[in-house]
């Protein structure tokens, strides 16, 4: 190692402990945007360069750098994102988080001609603004530059096998394996793009289910796991778990009501207006079934489930499904145990006695 | 009422005899707290001699079902009696439990 290196190694060594201050601050800060913006990624890393990497590159262009600020990656700091798009959300982040420096950060994905693909990373180089950390006796955390790089799971996948087989041996890659590896950057750049426009697709139709919903047309959205989330969130049930706990004053303890998505498809509903009018026929008679079992206790206590439990028990009864419609039930809620054929006896002797209309 | 706590490997049993009323309820609620602390485990309400429950015992029971809950792990409700599982069923609550 000539002197001049020499001279950096020293300089490194002097301000490790800077580095590592300013990494521990770098990784908060990208962590509590990205909570506060509610992205959700695969990974948020930090490194130091190590001793060793520092003095392999020093070996091979040390000349370019006159002193260790001139070195830009000696600390780094990555996102790996699950989408494409959120790399270019988190980047307006930290373009307004972090002061950016633009003439040495480089958009790879911009890099490619149209007919060629490979690498493709954002890769900022930053300093922390003084609205971050300002610390009169250690001014080198606003002046130290560290890069950030913002890259999908797949990129990330690509860039890390891509390193791996390249770097590994240090033998040169033949031109046709080069070519499949870079072809393989094309695929993963179209699933990429895929999975951000089945993100955006599904977004759009939960929108349109929640519309639908709100405008009471729900003979128009089939049922299923997202519409029916969507239906609950207008907490249809609402106003009969209220009425029965007005019986004793109870107080609601909110459940989740998702498993009653099983028994009304089993019951044949194909829409949410299927389920809502079936709330609509029965929820009298669901109401009346739970002042009979509750007025004569001092229950002051029920679940949000009560109201959709009972009026499901009324629709059985009502149609015929006897007993083994009721097992059938606590099969589907409780699932299978050898309880729930007690359970159904309890429920069709008290269901009984009320006179259930059809 | 009494209620003994037993640890068995990854899970914990809490056995109940008696009448969970609500004056049981307070010092019930102090003995499950061994439960709470150990809500990453498997949990079994064992209700076998356990004869009667009330809106308060319930709660006991929705507070243990809400600390397994926040760990991942489950609450299995084992043993009622007719009249115990009546009240699980006429509050709602039989769905939120696993009762066997």
């Amino acid at each position: 190692m000539d002197l001049h290196s020499e001279m950096i190694m020293t300089e490194y060594e002097a301000q490790l402990p800077v580095y590592q201050r300013l990494e521990g601050i770098v990784q908060r800060t990208l962590e509590q945007a990205l909570a506060r913006n509610n992205i959700l990624v695969t990974a948020v890393s930090t490194r130091i360069k190590t001793a060793e990497s520092l003095a392999g590159k020093l070996a091979l262009k040390g000349s370019k750098y006159q002193s260790i600020s001139d070195l830009t990656d000696i600390l780094g700091a990555r996102v790996i994102t699950f989408y494409t798009d959120d790399v270019d959300h988190i980047a307006a982040l930290a373009e307004q988080m972090f002061e950016i420096d633009w003439e040495n950060s480089v958009d790879k994905r911009a890099l490619h001609q149209i007919d060629s693909f490979g690498y493709n990373s954002l890769h900022y180089i930053c300093r922390l603004p003084k609205s971050i950390v300002d610390d009169p006796d250690c001014p080198a955390l606003n002046e130290i530059r560290f890069e950030l790089q913002l890259r999908t799971t797949l990129q990330h996948a690509w860039a890390s096998i891509n390193h791996d087989i390249g770097y590994k041996t240090g033998v040169e890659i033949p031109r046709d394996y080069l070519r499949r590896i870079n072809r393989l950057a094309g695929i993963l750049e179209m699933a990429d793009d895929e999975f951000s426009r089945i993100r955006t697709e599904i977004t759009d139709y939960r929108r349109r289910v929640q519309q639908l919903v709100q405008n009471g047309k729900l003979d128009d959205v089939q049922l299923d796991g997202d519409t029916f989330t969507s239906y609950l969130q207008a907490r249809p049930f609402d106003a009969l778990n209220k009425r029965i706990a007005s019986i004793n004053q109870a107080e609601i303890e909110e459940v989740p009501l998702i498993r009653y998505l099983r028994v009304f498809k089993e019951y044949g509903c194909k829409t949410l207006g299927d389920v809502h009018r079936m709330k609509l026929k029965y929820e009298n008679d669901a109401y009346r079934l739970a002042r009979y079992q509750l007025g004569n206790t001092d229950l002051d206590i029920i679940s949000s489930a009560v109201g959709v439990q009972n009026i499901c028990i009324i629709c059985i009864l009502a149609t015929g499904g006897g007993k083994m419609g009721l097992i059938r039930l606590f099969d589907l809620i409780n699932g299978h145990n050898n309880q729930n054929e007690a359970l159904a006896d309890i429920t069709y002797e008290q269901a009984s006695k009320l006179q259930v209309e059809n | 009422m009494k209620t003994e706590i037993i640890e068995n490997g990854n899970q914990i049993i809490a056995k109940f005899a008696g009448r969970l009323d609500t004056p049981a309820s307070v010092q019930t609620a102090e003995e499950v707290k061994p439960l709470l602390e150990a809500a990453n485990k498997e949990i079994i309400l064992d209700c076998t001699e356990l004869e009667y429950i009330s809106s308060s015992g319930l709660r006991i029971f929705l507070s243990v079902r809400k600390e397994a809950a926040t760990h991942g792990s489950k609450v299995i409700v084992r043993n009622i009696n007719a009249d115990i599982r009546q009240v699980f069923m006429m509050t709602g609550f039989v769905s939120l439990f696993e009762i066997q």
